[in-house]
């Protein structure tokens, strides 16, 4: 067993970092909420790392990159759809959608877009203008066409493993933002990390985020080999996991960033506002858990002592 | 990147199983039971173990282990801890008391030891908490005053797991109370049938055998029953400590125990209440996560990094521990504190519950835990 994620993929991640960073991290997703311009940018800055040139698909190694790539994005709310281009379809985005309430974030963007449900049901879609919300920014409604076909469940379970390393990106970067300001404010004579309250919500937090770290590298490193009811059972476990993570994590930065915290200027409040369409779309994280239910019977959700789950036939 | 335990790992899974299941009677909940009976089982097992190598798979070969893979030791910690420890208490001695004498031990301690433990023919117990020390170990006042050649041991050990049937004890004792703190403690290998030494069981929630006081009236200790040098103790006993931190395997019995019951519920399993249901959902979560940290944690072995990763691992573990009993405890409903054999899963959720408590207080608190993962993300501050 090596669950290290290769130096390559590890050096990848990196670059890419380092490229967002360059490109304006977080400030510049909130610059992106009033000049369009911005999010043109952030597809050149994915172009310069070959994201587009990735098979997610059928490329063990592209998938890891992309898995990172995502995770980088994630941490500078990065303001473009990467996982939807990562998955487009004969040249259409692919989204994730509810169709009792469909919404589509960056779906403004010119384009071509296809959506999908859980179950796969493919729809066409028309994107509504942009509503200038706080809370998922480039989120935009959408009006679905009647069913029309399916698209891979493999592409459905993509879709969310990639977004949950999105999500991972965005809450390592809200805990890394915390452990900075906790170690620098001083209250009361004294850093907020010499008060143990706080050190034991920082470990809480921490211990979330590096669980959510690790199912994340072993859901997509199974990716390719597992039946596919139980790929689908670990996308959708790996995704709950990322949403309860994010709602932790960011809860604990903004209580103890305290008023900066709710800020622009504070990156904490452009990650949390930016991430929300992650955490909370297509669908919560109850339906998700619902959705997980009949797998425990079934054997999908895999243990020590579940039997194989045999592959069902395409 | 790869989530493989190996082939030698996935064997012997499937062969701790089989002697699981032909030498473990149904429905035994561990050697801390009222029936001698149970007892008895872990010994005769035990050696059953050593005989083909397993009971200390993890050790050299030269001192009578197995010369197995990290894996594979993880194998084996999953399996004994998920069908209730069958090794009773011989775990201590294998997991940390045999590596920290071939670590620390003088030939003569090696040799007189080593053999013993991994044939699984003697019980270690492990004298460091007292009624004014326990988490904080460094303040214990437990005094060892030279006397001859040697040491006259004086004081009181509490929560001494196993003292009534160990044979041998680590025993921490202050040897100079005006040395710096970390300087003060020694460690001792101490028969147990030594004069001096009583031992009180102490009445507990985790059955009997389990906690025990230990009084030491005037002990005689000598030179060569030193474990490293005098006065190096409090160093010995982290570093000893180290070579358990990944902990017990406690996500192992909680997927076996929310397995067997959802087998016992069968399609009764679909009537639970959804929330009930959606909690199972959510148990199967974090018990994955908990058992990926802990893979993480073996993973990193001697890296600066493993010891925070075992606290992660720890935390995670143990709090699914507690998670696990309080859902299954509400999957029963009113039959939840029926105990014994006739009781549904003969008592092993009720056992399961009661022992849960202590997850998060024994071998190191849940609150030491964060410290360690704060201190690691944080730095020195408080």
């Amino acid at each position: 067993m090596n669950t290290a994620l290769p130096e390559d993929i590890t050096e990848f991640g990196a670059v890419a970092a380092k490229r967002f960073t360059r490109f304006g991290g977080p400030p510049a997703a909130l610059q992106a909420e009033t000049d369009d311009r911005v999010r043109h940018d952030a597809r050149v800055a994915l172009a310069d790392l070959g994201a587009f040139d990735l098979d997610v698909r059928s490329a063990d190694d592209d998938l890891l990159a992309a898995a990172v790539l995502c995770e980088a994005a994630g941490a500078a709310a990065l303001p473009y759809p990467l996982v939807e281009e990562l998955l487009a379809i004969d040249g259409a985005r692919l989204a994730l959608v509810n169709p009792e309430t469909p919404r589509i974030d960056h779906g403004d963007l010119a384009g071509d877009w296809i959506a999908a449900d859980l179950d796969g049901t493919r729809y066409h879609v028309q994107p509504s203008p942009r509503t200038s919300a706080k809370l998922g920014p480039f989120l935009v409604p959408a009006t679905l066409t009647e069913p029309d076909g399916t698209v891979s469940p493999a592409d459905v379970d993509l879709h969310l493993t990639l977004g949950s390393w999105r999500i991972l990106g965005a809450v390592q970067q809200a805990l890394e933002i915390t452990r900075q300001h906790v170690t620098a404010r001083m209250q009361f004579g004294k850093p907020l990390a010499e008060f143990q309250a706080v050190r034991f919500t920082i470990a809480d937090a921490s211990v979330a985020v590096r669980g959510l770290y690790e199912l994340a590298k072993y859901t997509i490193s199974r990716t390719g080999s597992t039946a596919a009811q139980v790929r689908s059972a670990d996308a959708l476990m790996l995704r709950l996991k990322a949403t309860d993570t994010a709602r932790q994590v960011l809860r604990t930065a903004h209580q103890l960033l305290g008023a900066l915290g709710f800020c622009d200027e504070s990156d904490v409040s452009i990650l949390d506002r930016h991430t929300q369409p992650l955490i909370r779309l297509p669908v919560s994280s109850e339906v998700i858990a619902l959705r997980l239910m009949p797998g425990v019977r079934g054997g999908q959700l895999e243990t020590l002592f579940s039997e194989p789950v045999a592959a069902e036939p395409v | 990147m790869d989530y493989d335990l190996g082939a030698d790992a996935v064997e012997l899974r499937k062969r701790l199983r089989d002697l699981i299941s032909t030498q473990i009677p149904e429905g035994f909940l561990g050697a801390c039971t009222d029936d001698p009976k149970d007892l008895a089982t872990t010994e005769s097992f035990c050696k059953l173990l050593a005989s083909d190598g397993l009971l200390a798979l993890a050790w050299p070969k030269e001192h009578g282990g197995g010369g197995g893979s990290v894996w594979q030791q993880t194998v084996l910690r999953e399996e004994m801890w998920a069908h209730h420890e069958p090794r009773g208490a011989q775990y201590m001695g294998i997991n940390w008391v045999g590596p920290a004498l071939m670590r620390y031990g003088t030939p003569e301690q090696k040799a007189r030891h080593l053999s013993a433990i991994s044939a699984g023919e003697v019980i270690w117990c492990q004298g460091f908490s007292e009624p004014e020390a326990g988490t904080d170990l460094a303040s214990l006042r437990t005094r060892a005053v030279p006397d001859g050649d040697g040491w006259r041991v004086t004081g009181q050990k509490v929560w001494t797991s196993y003292a009534q049937m160990a044979s041998w004890c680590v025993l921490a004792a202050c040897t100079d109370p005006h040395a710096p703190k970390p300087q003060r403690l020694s460690l001792f290998l101490v028969p147990m049938d030594r004069p001096g030494i009583t031992v009180r069981p102490i009445r507990s929630m985790l059955g009997p055998h389990h906690l025990n006081e230990v009084f030491l009236d005037g002990v005689e200790v000598f030179a060569d029953e030193v474990l490293g040098e005098v006065g190096d103790g409090w160093r010995v006993m982290r570093e000893a400590l180290a070579f358990e931190r990944v902990g017990i395997a406690r996500y192992a019995r909680c997927e076996s125990l929310l397995d067997r019951m959802q087998n016992e519920l069968g399609d009764d399993w679909d009537r639970l209440p959804e929330s009930i249901r959606v909690r199972w959902v959510r148990a199967l979560m974090d018990l994955r996560v908990a058992r990926l940290l802990a893979y993480r944690a073996v993973s990193l072995q001697d890296d600066k990094s493993a010891g925070p990763a075992a606290s992660a691992a720890r935390i995670a573990t143990t709090t699914c521990d507690q998670q696990v009993a309080e859902l299954l405890f509400d999957v029963l409903g009113p039959s939840a504190l029926d105990s014994g054999t006739s009781a549904r899963l003969h008592g092993a959720v009720e056992d399961h519950w009661r022992y849960a408590q202590a997850a998060t207080v024994a071998s190191g608190t849940i609150e030491v835990q964060r410290m360690l993962v704060a201190r690691e993300t944080l730095g020195d501050h408080g």
